[in-house]
């Protein structure tokens, strides 16, 4: 640090030296300690990623394990009791463990790069929220190894899963697991806003924002605005539980209902937590692959946040069978069918964008294909359930499961592995096989479909979700064959695309910057990105800024080399506004998430935990805002 | 270091499977030998099954157990005569004080056989199984500190704190002197 001017700034140094200052400025610590304390959303967004596909990974054994079971009448593989823990852990695993947190990731990873700065907002934050977020899956999952996993369904409906009928802490497991995805998730929505809304590159006005930012805003604010519901929830379940609260005791004057309100207004805008990201995926995907930028951009962020608001308008059509009153049906039937109205006009811009491009034939594109095809369907039975005889009718069968199969996985899990493909380069530096590729999407594609298809049929003919066997003389004995075979089949594309990924990341070929010749901004720096993003921070001239200067980016210059070191814009118009410090690594995050998790999982077993364990979190958080005294500390 | 890791997570094992296993159908050779208590002569006290000792007594400290004992509790009309433990027409059970002892063995004897004064058998009604998962419930009852394992509040009117919540004899005054 010696002979170094105290205020060091890029325009006095050549090149070099502004890269090398950079790097020493921004990189992370050697060593364990240091990965511990990193803040650089490029590698917490890693992490983010990989334990998710890691839980995707486990969550699919878990489906497995169910289609061995139900694969003949009668079958022997799981008992009731067991396989109740299993469906309880695929779909908590694959709702609240995989699908939001993968999204978020993908955001914590690439909505800084499209945005063009050097780190996401509340870097700490950040880390506090992967560590939150792990402490979380290795609690639900431990759980399972100890025979204590939940057995009360994702969705947790008392009095099924209240202190009358859940003995044990297999209920309070689930319901604390969710409390730590949810303070996982809250944070990351904070950062992706604030992001979002004051450190865009400069001249990013809101009409040039990538749509894949735009759908993660979006998003964020879905999950700000429906995980406290949840939150609420799930804790008064556990004080139900544990402590002998009544507020889902009707003999008390609790609601048993109040649950179902109180689960379902986060639970629907959830699935548009999942579903959104995607859309922003393919949305962003989709020009380089067409080759011109993608049609009608006004509308699909106009559609987008159309989907956001009406997401908190149609929570009741889960809970059609629950005797409401007939207005109330009514008008969820309208405000559910309505939300296929601005979905339908984001697929017709894309069926546009098709239709005047000049497509090429690349693995993520045959993914966004067999989105369009698959979600499709699902939005098509997502229409016929929102009527109130037809859901009455199939309402928790089997017609249910393959519906919202459709729209998870054909909506948001095949963009999502198109994204892999997509961004996989600029992550890792190496191309993923264009030839596995294309086994990968076509197994899971004609997989998927061959799978979840016929549980429509199944469920028409009245197959109950959620059992664990029947009986030899009931008609549904060959198409459950038929669907454990198929799923075999998705289980190996999956098989397939794990190898891919995992081999890529040693022996793929080069990258280089930009392999897809893609217009966003994150494509504007090497692959993978050094620790500061962009040696100097670029400047935005139009919505397709790599597209619009081939030769050179234009950049902004005169931030600080010797403290990290951000560039702070207007909302609307990414006017520059100031420099502002971004946080250096901190091992205090960490420790806040270790001492928060000690007394959310001691909570389980005494309500004392609450009381005890604040006083670590208390002794973590000053920790970690206690003044250093480093150059980021400067106002 | 890693061995001593093991060795947590190992204990952890134990005591998470001992409190959380579910049965739902016992061993019938198993299911046989847990009826083979052998009390002393005048029905209190003495010495449980082998089995029960080789299970590691899962009846009193397994979740789902104790459910079960809860559920059987209200099915079988405990509540005509022992109210919620408070005790009506028959003696109170969440005082401590028994009249024919508080160990599981007299418990299961009392279940099984009856007692003088208006304790009918339910040797014919509950299976064996059931009555140890009332023994081990009415044990918790009585308990004078909490429980993980115990069952906590039903969904309905309360009388008394939930079981979880022990002592819920804290409040009553001190047992009568006989």
């Amino acid at each position: 640090m010696t002979g170094i001017p105290h205020d060091l700034r890029d325009t006095e140094v050549d090149r070099d030296t502004v890269e090398r200052r950079l790097a020493e400025t921004w990189r992370t610590r050697r060593g364990f300690w240091g990965a511990i304390a990193t803040v650089d959303h490029k590698i917490i967004g890693r992490r983010y990623i990989v334990t998710a596909f890691v839980f995707l990974l486990l969550g699919g054994v878990l489906g497995l394990l169910m289609r061995w079971q139900l694969a003949t009448p009668e079958g022997r593989a799981l008992g009731p009791d067991l396989y109740n823990q299993v469906f309880t852990m695929h779909g908590a695993n694959m709702m609240f463990l995989f699908a939001v947190p993968v999204m978020e990731a993908m955001a914590v990873y690439l909505v800084p790069l499209m945005v063009g700065t050097r780190n996401i907002a509340f870097p700490r934050l950040n880390a506090f929220s992967y560590w939150i977020y792990l402490a979380g899956g290795l609690l639900l999952w431990v759980a399972f190894a100890l025979d204590m996993g939940p057995d009360i369904g994702w969705f947790g409906y008392v009095p099924l899963s209240g202190p009358q009928y859940a003995p044990g802490k297999r209920a309070d497991i689930w319901a604390q697991m969710i409390t730590f995805t949810e303070i996982a998730a809250l944070a990351v929505a904070v950062e992706i806003v604030v992001t979002v809304f004051k450190q865009r590159a400069p001249g990013m006005t809101l009409d040039r924002i990538p749509l894949f930012v735009w759908a993660m805003l979006v998003t964020s604010f879905i999950v700000m605005l429906a995980m406290p519901a949840i939150m609420v929830g799930s804790t008064s379940l556990i004080l139900d539980r544990l402590v002998g609260t009544h507020f889902f005791n009707p003999a008390e004057g609790g609601d048993v209902l109040l649950w179902q309100h109180l689960f379902w207004f986060f639970g629907h805008p959830e699935v548009y937590i999942i579903f959104l990201p995607a859309t922003g995926m393919i949305s962003s995907m989709l020009p380089a692959f067409v080759r011109r930028p993608v049609f009608g951009y006004l509308a699909l962020v106009l559609s987008m946040v159309t989907i956001g608001i009406l997401s908190f308008g149609l929570w009741v059509h889960h809970m059609f069978t629950t005797g409401l009153p007939r207005l109330g049906e009514s008008f969820f039937t309208a405000s559910s069918m309505a939300i296929a109205v601005p979905a339908g006009v984001q697929i017709f811009c894309w069926i546009a964008t098709l239709w005047d491009g000049r497509p090429v034939f690349r693995t993520p594109f045959l993914f966004i294909l067999a989105f369009f095809f698959t979600f499709v369907l699902g939005g098509m039975t997502g229409v016929m359930v929102a009527s109130v005889p037809l859901d009455t009718q199939v309402h928790d069968t089997y017609f249910v499961v393959a519906h919202f199969h459709y729209v998870l996985i054909g909506g948001a899990v095949f963009p999502l592995l198109g994204a892999v493909y997509y961004w996989y380069p600029k992550i890792v530096g190496r191309m993923m096989s264009e030839r596995l590729g294309r086994w990968v999407a076509g197994l899971i594609f004609v997989g998927f479909n061959l799978a979840f298809f016929p549980m429509h049929i199944l469920g028409l003919q009245g197959m109950p979700r959620r059992v664990y066997t029947y009986q030899a003389d009931l008609p549904w004995g060959p198409l459950n064959m038929f669907v454990s075979l198929s799923s075999l089949m998705l289980a190996a594309g999956f098989l397939l695309f794990f190898i891919d990924a995992v081999r890529s990341a040693r022996s793929g070929p080069p990258a280089g910057d930009n392999p897809w010749d893609s217009p966003s901004l994150e494509w504007a720096t090497t692959s993978p990105p050094p620790p500061y993003n962009f040696a100097r921070i670029p400047v935005v001239t139009g919505p397709s800024p790599l597209w619009e200067n081939r030769d050179e980016l234009p950049v902004a210059s005169g931030l600080r080399l010797d403290r990290r070191e951000i560039v702070i814009t207007s909302v609307a118009d990414a006017v520059p506004e100031a420099r502002e410090s971004s946080p250096r690594d901190s091992l205090w995050p960490f420790w806040a998430a270790l001492t928060t998790s000690v007394l959310l999982i001691g909570s389980i077993f005494s309500p004392w935990a609450v009381v005890w364990g604040s006083i670590p979190v208390a002794i973590a958080l000053i920790g970690w805002f206690w003044p250093k005294g480093t150059p980021e500390d400067e106002a | 270091m890693k061995r001593r890791a093991a060795l947590v997570m190992a204990v952890a094992m134990l005591v998470g499977c001992q409190r959380e296993q579910r049965d739902l159908r016992l061993d019938p050779p198993v299911a046989a030998a847990l009826d083979q208590v052998a009390p002393t002569a005048n029905g209190i006290g003495g010495a449980p099954p082998d089995v029960y000792v080789a299970l590691g007594g899962p009846y009193e400290s397994n979740a789902y157990n104790l459910g079960e004992g809860k559920r059987l509790y209200t099915w079988f009309n405990c509540k005509g005569c022992h109210a919620d433990g408070g005790g009506a027409s028959g003696p109170a059970l969440m005082d401590g004080w028994w009249r024919y002892g508080a160990d599981p063995v007299s418990l299961f004897v009392s279940l099984r056989d009856g007692r003088p004064n208006g304790m009918p058998a339910y040797r014919d009604k509950l299976t064996t199984e059931q009555i140890w998962q009332l023994v081990g419930y009415v044990q918790t009852i009585g308990m004078a500190s909490a429980t993980t394992a115990a069952p906590s509040r039903n969904d309905e009117m309360q009388s008394r704190p939930a079981e979880n919540r022990a002592p819920a004899a804290a409040d009553l005054p001190t047992p009568p002197s006989r």
